[in-house]
């Protein structure tokens, strides 16, 4: 028998499947907008379920034990969900999310017979389960769950450039799958035990031990690859451009920082206990997170393809989590978990005026669409504010997670990181505010022939009213801005540690005040210097352009669309993830 | 990047890896050395609690009922998004005309093949249907079995011809099938919870060991499995199927991008 608010955590994983096999069982017999209503308040449930739980959780870990196996004479014989409260709020996040997608996407998908509201939910209870699960083959169950799901909604379109976004995305996730796989399977044969405690337990007291090591190894790479860190981050933005625009907020919101939510968790609280794995870390993670932000926020300001501009910035903001990670602190852990959150509102909140975009005018490509946003000057003001959001104004959720993150780098004196997170924050930034401007301002000089897009073209049905897409959007936005800093600042020490499996801490550190400014004032420059290019003194363009060419030609040339080129980078990512393992 | 650059690259990565592999592989335990503890707590407890004598179902339907769920919506996904892919632009309809490549000829299906499809069509679903309800005793169980059905409904098309196939299966149905097996499945989870009980525990008579009966809920649970796995497998040969015969009109639009 389990008591009350344990009782409750199967049921947000549960909900959904059970519906979605409904949904599927009587697809044809389902009159129009049913499928709408029933994935939307299933999602809104999912959230209300997770809140729940989380508020319950915030004494001490819930656990539930599947089946009623409860572990006996310490050996733990069936699967259990343990939820702390940051794994809480995480998944009530995700489930708002989705609720919120669903509105969005208000009878696009209409007529697939709800096969679109069934992969949704699929990878919503897939999203759930992740974040509870306290076995390791479970967590991969439900990793690979989302893959799947995710696949074949991002070649919902069906055209030449879906199937090729798809088939990178699918082929480097599944080598992911392989890589967990492989990992999970060494650390069983080691330890003989699934169960994230059991475990931990026997790390703790194997002293530096190879497999353990290389079980590491292999499950860090699979979730680095899932959360797009360099240089894994190649099938990303193929992926990002093509898909649905309410896919794409799913993937860009949820489902890249869940890879490294699911990273800090394995890290800290199943191997926690390896030497080895605790020196390695902050070297690798930092490193890798700060070239990761630098990256992509560089590609990002490269792009005119808005959706894949919004994927290179999602690169760069996971970069920046995992700097958050690297720091091994409840400080930096905490910043990351309310990053995590906050990016997904203001990401989620761009896609989908990328969305409106490619409905209401019928085209994503930067320069084709400019001035063509007047008419719908709302979105406008979405997205600049978003735009201002997503660099740094200190404003709201992501802020405050940025601050943190900032603090946790500040007091262990990693200036490096701490300037590619703020330069990467700034690039992308400059990105959405360069596009937001033209757009919707009509800024940038005439375009002539350039205007004609590169890529195919693309548009989304528009079958939705403005305002029932932006409402959605506005919402995201509105939490984002409006959830009081005070009670993330007193819930977040103790979820933390909790998270961590630490002892609690009182206060948590915030990054100099000035930092985020910097920020703002670049990511404007940054802009400024986009639109204006022609009209600036010579002595100003020149050297900026002389510079900038070569690195950005070589860039661009690494992102070559090439399924093979993504393996042996893959491989060199793996090789760099061991190689700092070893020398630890 | 050239192919020549690709291959040099990981193979310097293969290089890097190589000696951490060999670290590892040194470090597990030797092969066939011991059953890890989990394996063997298992083996000791299972028999006597869930009156089971197939290990593996014992596992799969209840130690780890879960992985076996989420394993099961897996598979839903995956037919779900093939359906989705494949059907995206021909739609659901039932075409005439198989496509034909010029110059070859068409051989009439012979009798011989007609006969042993008809003799061997039944067997294989009984067989099939054998595997699947004897998923606690012997070897086998809901997916196995499941798979065989399906396998021999593809025997109705190979003996009776497109039509005759189509005729048998209908689309809907194997929707019903699919979805309402996950359904059962996942209800077979909820259902206990509503006596107070843990998601998926076993709470119906659990029957007597090496009997057909035994195992309690997992034969439900089992069973559900076996029509979800036959829907979405026979779904799958009728969708792929279907991109052998020619598209009504040449070139329909994409059904979203338009």
């Amino acid at each position: 028998m389990t008591a009350f608010p344990a009782a409750l955590l199967p049921l947000p994983v549960a909900i959904p499947l059970v519906i979605c096999a409904a949904m599927l069982a009587t697809a044809h017999f389902l009159p129009g907008r049913l499928p709408d209503i029933l994935a939307t308040l299933a999602a809104l449930s999912v959230a209300v379920l997770c809140g729940a739980i989380a508020v319950h959780a915030a004494d001490g870990p819930l656990v539930y034990w599947f089946g009623g196996w409860e572990p006996r004479d310490g050996v733990h014989l069936g699967i259990g969900f343990s939820v702390d409260e940051a794994s809480g709020w995480v998944a009530a996040f995700i489930g708002l999310l989705y609720a919120l997608t669903f509105v969005f996407a208000w009878g696009f998908f209409d007529r697939t017979h709800g096969h679109f509201h069934i992969l949704m939910l699929l990878f919503l209870a897939a999203m759930v389960g992740f974040c509870f699960t306290r076995d390791m083959f479970n967590l991969f169950v439900w990793f690979e769950v989302m893959s799947v799901a995710a696949f074949a909604l991002t070649a919902y379109h069906l055209a030449e450039s879906s199937l090729a976004g798809a088939i990178n995305f699918t082929v480097v996730n599944s080598l992911a799958g392989f890589l967990m796989l492989g990992g999970i399977g060494l650390i069983y044969a080691q330890t003989g035990t699934l169960d994230f405690e059991g475990i931990a337990a026997a790390v703790a007291q194997g002293g530096r031990d190879p497999v353990v090591a290389g079980a590491f190894c292999l499950v860090a790479s699979a979730l680095m690859i899932k959360g797009a860190i360099v240089p894994f981050q190649f099938w990303l933005a193929d992926a990002h451009a093509v898909a649905p625009s309410p896919v794409s907020v799913i993937f860009s919101g949820a489902m890249v920082s869940l890879g490294l939510f699911g990273l800090a968790k394995v890290s800290a609280v199943v191997f926690g206990g390896s030497d080895q794995v605790r020196h390695a870390l902050p070297a690798l993670l930092i490193g890798l997170g700060s070239f990761t932000a630098l990256l992509g926020g560089w590609m990002a300001l490269l792009q005119r393809h808005l959706k894949r501009m919004l994927a290179f910035s999602t690169i760069s903001h996971a970069g920046i989590m995992l700097t958050g990670l690297g720091a091994l602190s409840v400080n930096g852990t905490g910043g990351m978990l309310v990053y995590v959150v906050g990016h997904g509102l203001v990401k989620g909140a761009l896609f989908m005026i990328a969305g409106i975009l490619l409905a209401t005018q019928a085209s994503i490509d930067e320069i084709a669409l400019r001035g063509l946003g007047r008419g719908i000057w709302p979105a406008g003001i979405a997205m600049g504010l978003a735009g201002l959001l997503l660099c740094g104004l200190p404003l709201g959720v992501l802020d405050q997670g940025t601050r943190l993150v900032q603090g946790a780098l500040a007091q262990q004196g990693h200036g490096i990181a701490l300037a590619a997170g703020a330069i990467g924050a700034a690039l992308t930034g400059a990105a959405v505010l360069r596009a937001a401007g033209r757009i919707f301002l009509g800024l940038g000089p005439d375009p002539g022939d350039e205007a004609g897009a590169p890529s195919e073209d693309e548009r989304e049905k528009a079958n939705r009213p403005l305002w029932l897409m932006l409402a959605p959007c506005c919402v995201l936005l509105a939490l984002d801005v409006g959830v009081p800093a005070g009670l993330i600042e007193h819930a977040l020490p103790r979820a933390a540690s909790a998270f961590l499996h630490r002892p609690a801490v009182e206060t948590l550190a915030e990054g100099p005040g000035w930092l985020p400014w910097i920020s703002v004032v670049a990511a404007l420059a940054g802009a400024g210097y986009g639109l204006f290019r022609r009209r600036l003194p010579a002595l100003v363009v020149r050297p900026v352009s002389a510079t900038q060419s070569a690195p950005t030609r070589a860039l661009e040339v690494l992102h070559s669309g090439l399924i093979g080129d993504y393996v042996a980078w893959l491989g060199v990512g793996v090789a760099v993830v061991a190689g700092v393992l070893a020398l630890a | 990047m050239s192919p020549n650059a690709r291959i040099v690259l990981l193979a310097l990565a293969g290089l890097v890896l190589l000696p951490g592999a060999a670290a590892v592989i040194a470090g597990l335990p030797a092969f066939g050395s011991t059953i890890a503890q989990y394996g063997e707590r298992i083996n000791a407890v299972a028999p006597e609690a869930r009156h089971v004598a197939n290990m593996v179902s014992a596992i799969n339907f209840d130690l780890r009922g879960l992985d076996t769920l989420g394993e099961e919506f897996m598979l839903l996904a995956a037919i779900t998004g093939t359906v989705v892919l494949l059907r995206g632009r021909r739609g659901e309809g039932n075409t005439e005309r198989a496509m034909r490549r010029p110059g070859r000829a068409v051989i009439p299906r012979s009798e011989a093949v007609v006969l042993a499809c008809r003799i061997a069509g039944p067997l294989t679903a009984l067989f099939g249907l054998y595997v699947v309800l004897h998923a606690t005793v012997t070897p086998g169980g809901g997916f196995q079995g499941g798979v065989i059905l399906a396998s021999g409904t593809l025997l109705i098309y190979l003996g009776e011809g497109y039509a005759g196939w189509r005729d048998a299966i209908r689309s809907h149905w194997l929707d019903a099938l699919e979805g309402g097996g996950a359904l059962l499945f996942a209800l077979c989870g909820l259902a206990p919870m509503l006596t107070g009980a843990a998601f998926m525990q076993n709470i119906l008579p659990l029957g007597t060991f090496r009997d057909l009966f035994s195992g309690g809920l997992m034969l439900v649970e089992n069973l559900g499995v076996a029509l979800a796995v036959t829907g979405g497998f026979t779904q799958l040969f009728l969708e792929f199927m279907e991109e052998t015969r020619e598209a009504r009109e040449p070139e329909e639009p994409g059904e979203e991008s338009a």
